[in-house]
């Protein structure tokens, strides 16, 4: 089954050290876009990096410090991630937050449960 | 670039120890051929051997020679080696060398095929991204589908693409397995990023079609800024 659609994206930059609630904050942006039911969330882990702070990140020199770069990416429909928008502007602290328009080709083995309005 | 009738053999030999301008000369005679534009060279070690001072040299065991004989040897046309052979008998100093015609029946070929810049290599402005959410145990005709993706986009022309692993993530791809809808796959997310021109793109998405049965496409429109696409380097055997 293949659906078409305009969508939106969201990238979320932040560092591998960066707590929310005393949980790596990737785990709980992860949990909160579960919990408001977004389409589907990954998480990445840069190889070096530097970001707001300036300090370079490094994931493979340093192995134990574990600060590396971690993106977010999010894609949903744009109500979808208009909603998920004010409980990120709480959680990130220090980071970055790009978001941008795309086209969406989406796949589906059964027919799908995802709403595309 | 030699090709196959008359040409010119030359032979310089030199201790191994002999200097020119305070590099080896050997060494500084093959860099000296190379960035002639020679066609061919090579430098062999004798192992034993001895020459105008009338001295035998042999690589003991107890102490490593410098003064063995070194060979370079290099074939090219008749203009060629006039044009050269001046500033060789300098470099070979106290050293010999010596010419003789020879015949090349196969002329040496480069190892890679020299091809025309292709087209994507002035690529820049408006471009289109595409990004391929698949999952890491996805396959195709028995390998994983996203080695299956980089291989139809390399034969499809497509610029260039990165493959990228997520570390932690759950998607709409993978809902659908699941009992319940939210739950977090540990079977890593995958994606691919390729950036190339709105035709190339919808030329290839028929063949994504085919190849991906669950997964997300994702386009987007970007500006590119740089392309700089490096020649492949010219081999000189």
């Amino acid at each position: 089954m293949k659906e078409q659609f305009e969508a939106r994206m969201l990238r979320i930059h932040f560092g591998e050290s960066d707590k929310w609630e005393g949980k790596p904050l990737h785990e709980a942006i992860l949990a909160k876009c579960q919990e408001l039911g977004m389409a589907g969330a990954i998480v990445y882990r840069g190889i070096e990096g530097y970001g707001t702070s300036t300090r370079v990140r490094h994931a493979s020199l340093w192995k134990l410090s574990r600060d590396a770069p971690i993106m977010v990416s999010i894609i949903d429909r744009e109500d979808q991630i208009a909603q998920l928008l004010p409980h990120l502007d709480a959680m990130v602290g220090e980071g970055l937050i790009a978001a941008s328009k795309v086209e969406v080709i989406r796949y589906s083995r059964a027919a799908g449960e995802m709403k595309t309005s | 670039m030699l090709t196959e009738g008359k040409a010119l053999k030359v032979s310089i030999t030199v201790s191994e120890g002999a200097m020119y301008h305070g590099a080896s000369a050997y060494a500084s005679i093959l860099d000296f051929l190379f960035y002639r534009g020679v066609s061919g060279a090579t430098v062999m070690k004798g192992v034993a051997g001895f020459g105008a001072d009338h001295h035998l040299h042999t690589t003991g065991v107890v102490e490593v020679s410098d003064k063995l004989p070194m060979r370079i040897e290099f074939i090219e046309t008749r203009e060629k080696v006039t044009e050269l052979l001046g500033k060789l008998e300098e470099m070979a100093g106290s050293g010999l060398i010596d010419v003789q015609e020879t015949n090349v029946v196969k002329a040496a070929k480069f190892s890679k095929e020299q091809k025309a810049a292709p087209e994507h290599m002035k690529m820049e402005g408006k471009a289109r991204m595409m990004r391929i959410y698949i999952g890491e145990s996805d396959r195709w005709q028995e390998k994983p589908l996203h080695e299956a993706l980089v291989q139809a986009m390399r034969a499809n022309d497509i610029a260039g693409v990165t493959v990228y692993r997520g570390v932690l993530g759950y998607g709409a791809h993978r809902r659908v397995h699941k009992e319940k809808p939210l739950h977090l796959s540990r079977d890593a997310s995958i994606m691919l990023s390729a950036v190339d021109t709105e035709d190339k793109l919808k030329s290839f998405l028929p063949v994504v079609d085919r190849m991906v049965e669950e997964g997300l496409v994702v386009l987007s429109d970007v500006d590119i800024i740089k392309y700089s696409w490096r020649a492949p380097e010219l081999e000189t055997d």
